[in-house]
């Protein structure tokens, strides 16, 4: 049993909401009316980055459903009418999925990789949220804003990914949690107290 | 003793099931949430307008000091451009002061033929100013988030102008917010008319900058240059609201550029307009009582050519050759 004071509490709480908020904040600014030519056609992919990014450092902190009612939210947020309601939760899913499953490949390595697994794995979101859309409203919808969405996230990426990072690399108290590292969330062992 | 433990058997049994179908039953439920939405539109449409009611206030909150920097920024590019914008503007103004008088004095022979004729005229058109709090734009969509809902008077299907002329209609509303959806989305199909030759067709838009037009009749009657106005045709949209310009003529394919800056979008007016009608004035042109130089045209046509149409020649045949 950990002996924490009032602030070591809400260290952690803290901790463990961090990732939910940030990605509730990005789906929010989704929507925000930024005019910049390029940004804004990627602020709708922004959602799907945080979820890489906090899948590669703490998915035991985004959990499933809450993934799922994010991007359902997301979609009911921005989608027109006939989107589909529930596809980026699904992708959103699928990605913490595959993050988690290769955490070998993806977690300690050059950033260089860990780019190319973000290039891949938005690739695929990309494609699958097109792909629905335009079975879903039966309309041949153009792939080149979609792709020109693509571009720019994965130009973005190398500044935003680092600083989400951040969230892993700051560790205050610097105690081994048991939950690091492992790619699925373990049961607390007994340890000696932080000190 | 003995049913505890086998309840936390059961239990913990349950819960590696769980884990183990963790992925499949998310999946499931994400497919699930696609085909709900599919079979039954009214409950995602109402989910959608909570959604908005719910973020707008936050949205309001992001909305402003964004605007106040994308200002910021627009006041820094303009200021490099001064000195041509000032030429460029007092150029267009004496062109447009001498539309003004030719606009009054028809303004004035249409009363007095409407008085000599008893024409009834249909409901006066009132608009409802919003601001734009979100913007609903990516690959998909095309729109925008209002922070006016039906408390502010707004309703499904109503048209949404700016200065330039017609951005789009109301897609949802929620009580104190409102989407629209751009004449640009790929599921806007807008009743319009050639406003040279009256000619019908329908305006449609592809996600893309550019909307297409198909027509109803003959495509040989366009010419680059035509301003496309809505007809008011099936619908609550009011009659000549100014919509694009065409660019660019094709077989089956003529392409129009609205006349909407949607990059720029601050305010917008929602046209609360009844039911059917025409309406009086020209939103984009309200009235003033400045009198002009004296002009000389002698035909119809709409009085506030927006800027970026452009009419480089003076307003003397509207209606004639080109």
């Amino acid at each position: 049993m950990r002996v924490d004071g009032p602030i070591a509490v809400l260290d952690r709480w803290g901790r463990a909401a961090l990732p939910g908020v940030v990605l509730l904040f990005f789906v929010l600014m989704t929507l925000a009316p930024l005019r910049a030519p390029y940004l804004s056609d990627a602020l709708p992919l922004l959602p799907a980055l945080t979820v890489f990014q906090f899948s590669l450092a703490t998915p035991e902190r985004l959990p499933g459903p809450l993934l799922l009612i994010a991007g359902i939210l997301l979609d009911l947020l921005l989608g027109g009418p006939g989107a589909p309601v529930g596809v980026s939760g699904l992708c959103f899913v699928l990605i913490r999925e595959s993050v988690v499953a290769n955490r070998r490949y993806l977690v300690g390595v050059p950033f260089l990789f860990q780019w190319m697994g973000f290039a891949v794995l938005m690739g695929g979101n990309v494609l699958l949220v097109w792909a629905f859309t335009a079975l879903w409203t039966w309309t041949a919808i153009d792939p080149l804003p979609a792709l020109m969405q693509y571009v720019v996230v994965l130009v973005i990426y190398p500044l935003l990914g680092p600083l989400l990072a951040r969230v892993r690399a700051r560790d205050p108290l610097n105690v081994p949690e048991p939950a690091r590292g492992g790619a699925r969330p373990t049961h607390p062992r007994p340890g000696p107290p932080a000190p | 003793m003995a049913i505890r433990d086998d309840f936390e058997i059961v239990a913990s049994q349950v819960r590696v099931a769980l884990q183990r179908f963790a992925l499949a039953l998310l999946v499931i439920a994400a497919f699930g949430a696609m085909l709900i939405g599919k079979a039954d539109t009214v409950l995602v449409e109402n989910a959608r307008v909570l959604a908005l009611d719910l973020a707008s206030p936050a949205l309001e909150a992001i909305a402003r000091p964004v605007a106040v920097a994308n200002r910021a920024i627009a006041d820094l590019k303009e200021f490099a451009s001064l000195r041509e914008e000032n030429a460029r503007l007092r150029e267009q103004n004496a062109r447009l002061l001498a539309w003004q008088t030719a606009a009054r004095r028809l303004e004035n022979e249409n009363d007095r033929l409407r008085d000599l004729s008893q024409f009834r005229e249909g409901p006066e058109a009132s608009f409802i100013t919003a601001r734009i709090v979100g913007d609903s734009v990516s690959a998909y969509v095309r729109g925008a988030l209002l922070n006016v809902g039906t408390r502010g008077g707004v309703a499904h299907g109503q048209a949404v102008v700016t200065g330039e002329g017609l951005a789009g209609r109301i897609a949802e509303v929620g009580d104190n917010s409102a989407r629209v959806l751009f004449v640009t989305d790929v599921n806007s199909r807008l009743p319009v008319l050639i406003e040279r030759t009256r000619e019908r067709a329908i305006l449609a838009g592809d996600n893309s900058a550019m909307l297409r037009l198909t027509l109803l009749q003959s495509v040989a009657g366009v010419q680059p240059g035509d301003r496309i106005v809505t007809s008011g045709h099936g619908g609550s949209f009011p009659v000549g609201i100014p919509v694009g310009e065409v660019v660019a003529t094709g077989e089956n394919n003529v392409r129009v550029r609205p006349f909407t800056d949607f990059s720029r979008l601050e305010f917008v007016r929602v046209v609360d307009y009844g039911t059917t009608g025409q309406v009086s004035a020209n939103p984009a042109n309200p009235s003033s009582a400045n009198p002009g130089t004296p002009p000389a045209p002698s035909t119809a046509a709409a009085p506030a050519a927006p800027a970026s149409a452009a009419p480089a020649a003076p307003p003397s045949a509207p209606r004639g050759g080109r």
